[in-house]
């Protein structure tokens, strides 16, 4: 390719050509007058000469040379009246000469700049590409696979290519050289260094070329760079790990729980029972006994255990929650309400209630669960309006954002204030004193578990002595039901 | 009394000796407490039920009426129960688990294993008495018990 690149710029040089023509001729006569000097005619030389400038210099060139030849010939050694014959036949020779040599000229630059042609578009391409010979000597370097291994093309051709790029395969060279010949093909991921000492990962792909014998004689190696894939993938793979331990982790202090919540329930109760069964044999036997203030003392006892046994019971309730497999189906809210209120109804006896049931969507979740939530909310409605003459509990559905529905139950009880309201959901915490209105503080803390078990939100609002209004919202079942 | 007469046997199988004793309590409110044969761990349960070891003289009828708690020493009471279960002499006795625990998994292992009722003893005491008198009084008063139990 260098030596081509050199013949190109003498041809393209007229100063040059024709100089190379006038040279040669020149140096010709000069031999044959040396040669005319030993009595030996010769017109070879001029042929030579002729030859030398249409080669080098092209047709032009050549013309010039073939008419100062004829020149110094028929100046020098003939009379051309007496060699006509001689004089036509050289110069018929002469120009087939100078014929071939432009063909010949032609046909070399139109391959060169084919070459030229494909090896810039082999340049524009971001893959790197590269060929070797079946010795694994680079025989072709593109700008790809010079920006991606960082050596030029200068450095690469010639070189051994897995030498070079220190190419680790996924499988043993034998195999992949084996598939290479019986399929023409062949394509895997590599390790390779570049010229920096990075190691990168490349997609590659061997197309292997043959002759008109079917010999094999170069690789067409295509590459693409994957180190980044290649580390996102390992990083999600890892990832995974991480979670399927955490999960596997999760899993046995979820076991450990529930081993825990089943001794609670089991062992904590028994002497619970004790307590609470002797306590009042005691007073079964002895209150007769007893004045007034001891009397007092056991029926506190009593009450405490009582106590505590509704604890244990609703916070076994509330861990169950979070246990139980929730099963869902589409139902209407409208008839839970009205079991809830049913369930409820002991507590409101007696009362002044004015209840508004507005119209209530569909709902898509635990059934069992959402019962639980209506009970928690409606007779925590019912317990903090007790002070009032004329209490008012409402239960609707409020806008959502179209994704969502809301539901709501709003009451003119005591109310609470606002700034505690992140207490209000939290286990045990409780905002109001259980002498004037008794509970566990376990409630709420049920029914924003079931909320968030099913995809939605509780949050509250309220004023000091001016009503409350708790709200839940919940992914809306016509959404559920349109998704496959 | 003719209820004393028709009196079934009750057998408690019970660990905790506090809720033995408030189980007798009970029953003894209500005349309930001769007839009940206290086994304080599965596996003295099964040799009462099979008649080994220190019950190896004792006649041979079935109780009217199993009051069986889960959790015990030993043998625990699914286990108890399983083995009676598959035992063709012992399988008709009625078993009651009477136990602290709400667990749904032991509820749904006991009916699976053909409990007749299962019971979780009340923390409160009146409820605890009523339970206990009611079971007393159903099992071992008014049910008519599977041939192979003696009342007396």
């Amino acid at each position: 390719m260098a030596r081509s690149k050199l013949q190109l710029r003498i041809a393209q040089s007229p100063v040059l050509r024709y100089g190379l023509a006038v040279l040669s001729v020149s140096v010709a006569l000069g031999g044959a007058l040396l040669i005319e000097r030993l009595q030996l005619r010769n017109i070879t030389l001029f042929l030579f000469a002729i030859a030398v400038a249409a080669w080098y210099g092209g047709t032009g060139a050549a013309v010039l040379a073939l008419l100062l030849s004829c020149i110094s010939f028929a100046h020098f050694f003939v009379e051309p009246s007496h060699s006509i014959p001689y004089f036509i036949l050289f110069a018929l020779f002469a120009w087939l000469v100078s014929w071939f040599s432009s063909v010949r000229r032609r046909v070399e630059a139109e391959l060169l700049a084919e070459r030229t042609q494909q090896g810039s578009l082999l340049n524009l391409t971001h893959d790197s590409i590269f060929v070797r010979d079946m010795d694994f000597l680079i025989t072709f370097w593109n700008l790809g696979a010079q920006e991606l291994y960082g050596w030029a093309a200068e450095d690469a051709v010639g070189k051994h290519s897995h030498q070079l790029l220190q190419t680790v395969f996924p499988a043993p060279l034998e195999d992949v050289h084996a598939e290479l010949l019986r399929t023409g093909r062949w394509e895997g991921e590599l390790k390779r260094t570049t010229a920096q000492g990075t190691t990168v990962v490349v997609a590659a792909r061997y197309a292997l070329r043959r002759d008109e014998q079917a010999r094999p004689v170069a690789v067409l190696e295509t590459s693409n760079d994957i180190t980044q894939r290649k580390r996102r993938q390992e990083e999600i793979q890892r990832l995974n790990q991480e979670l399927a331990k955490r999960s596997r982790e999760l899993e046995a202090i979820n076991k450990e729980l529930e081993a825990f919540a089943y001794s609670i329930s089991h062992d904590l109760r028994a002497p619970l029972r004790h307590m609470a069964g002797y306590t009042e044999l005691l007073q079964k036997k002895a209150s007769s006994a007893l004045d007034e203030k001891c009397n007092h003392y056991i029926l506190m006892m009593l009450d405490s255990a009582k106590r505590m046994g509704n604890l244990i019971d609703d916070l076994l309730a509330f861990s169950r929650i979070g246990r139980a497999e929730t099963q869902k189906t589409l139902f209407s809210l409208t008839q839970l309400v009205r079991e809830a209120l049913s369930e409820v109804r002991q507590d409101a006896e007696g009362r002044n209630i004015a209840w508004k049931v507005g119209s209530l969507p569909d709902f898509y979740g635990d059934r069992s669960m959402l019962r639980l939530v209506l009970v928690n909310l409606i007779s925590n409605a019912i317990k903090f309006t007790r002070t009032r003459t004329q209490a008012e509990i409402e239960i609707g559905c409020a806008d959502g954002n179209g994704d969502d529905l809301v539901v709501f139950v709003r009451d003119n009880g005591v109310g609470f204030d606002m700034k505690y309201v992140n207490k209000l959901f939290g286990v045990f915490q409780r905002l109001h004193d259980s002498d004037a209105f008794e509970g566990t503080g376990i409630g709420l803390a049920t029914v924003q578990r079931i909320i968030h078990r099913h995809g939605g939100k509780v949050w509250a609002e309220g004023v000091v002595d001016g009503g409350a209004t708790f709200y839940f919202s919940a992914p809306n079942p016509r959404g559920h039901l349109w998704k496959p | 009394m003719e209820t004393m007469n028709k009196l079934g046997r009750i057998l408690l199988v019970e660990d905790d000796p506090k809720d033995v004793e408030l189980t007798l309590t009970a029953l003894e409110e209500y005349n309930l407490a001769n007839e009940v044969i206290v086994a304080r761990d599965g596996e003295e349960a099964l040799e009462y039920l099979y008649s080994r070891g220190k019950f190896q003289t004792r006649s041979s009828d079935n109780p009217a009426v199993m009051l069986l708690d889960l959790k015990l020493p030993k043998v625990d009471g699914l286990e108890v129960l399983k083995q009676i279960k598959s035992e063709e002499k012992l399988r008709m006795i009625p078993v009651v688990v009477l136990t602290s625990s709400k667990e749904e998994k032991d509820m749904v292992a006991s009916y699976r294993l053909g409990v007749s009722a299962y019971v979780v003893k009340p923390v409160d005491f009146h409820e605890f008495v009523n339970a206990i008198k009611e079971l007393g009084v159903f099992w071992a008063v008014i049910n008519e018990p599977p041939p192979g139990s003696v009342r007396k």
